[in-house]
């Protein structure tokens, strides 16, 4: 083939890959400018990462949602007993400060 | 009850997955040369508002029985000793110690 006439000119290239990007519906970008695309391209990440822990059997939230089934969180009943013992004995727990000044550790550290 | 860092961690996650639409649109704008600097800036500085939880490099695998944060197989979400102790008690189903 003769040089001269296979001698192909940017403008022609230009146009060549113009008219790829908008058949095959690619973004047409010559200069390589950056458009922030990858932020918007990649896949989202967030559904996978809440799947790593398995969540943990809740008695109490299965009574909530399911009142019908009437059961008894046991070990919740044993700690209010356990608070109730407490008071009976006086060893409930202490009032709470209104000031800051008044609380039964700022006196303790005078 | 789970470790208190595991309870930050799930946290993260759920903050992550609920802001991580918004957090790349953001980016996409902040990022992006063809725009105004003007109008990147703005992004830029929307972005500076969101909080640390959104971010998904505050997301870190840790052992879901003891909190650990290094040594984690992430299939069993569990940290190499705690992997151990329940694979040699047969808790965990398909593993058994290797020999060939």
């Amino acid at each position: 083939m003769a040089a001269a006439a296979t001698a192909i000119r940017p403008m022609q290239l230009a146009a060549l890959t113009r008219s790829r990007c908008s058949i095959l519906q690619t973004a047409y970008n010559p200069t390589s400018a950056r458009t922030g695309a990858k932020y918007l391209h990649a896949r989202l990440c967030g559904p996978s990462m809440v799947k790593f822990y398995t969540p943990e059997a809740n008695i109490a939230q299965i009574m909530r949602q399911w009142p019908e089934l009437e059961m008894r969180n046991f070990a919740e009943e044993e700690r209010l007993q356990d608070v109730e013992d407490k008071k009976k004995r006086g060893k409930g727990a202490p009032k709470k400060a209104k000031e800051k000044g008044n609380s039964c550790r700022a006196s303790r550290r005078r | 009850m789970p470790n208190a860092r595991v309870l930050r961690d799930i946290k993260a996650r759920n903050v992550v997955k609920a802001s991580e639409v918004l957090r790349r649109a953001y980016l996409y704008v902040a990022r992006n040369e063809t725009l105004s600097p003007q109008v990147r800036h703005q992004a830029q500085l929307q972005l500076n508002t969101f909080g640390k939880y959104t971010r998904p490099t505050t997301v870190k695998n840790r052992c879901a029985e003891s909190g650990r944060g290094r040594g984690i197989i992430s299939e069993f979400a569990l940290c190499r000793y705690q992997f151990r102790l329940k694979a040699l008690k047969l808790e965990l189903p398909g593993v058994r110690k290797a020999s060939w």
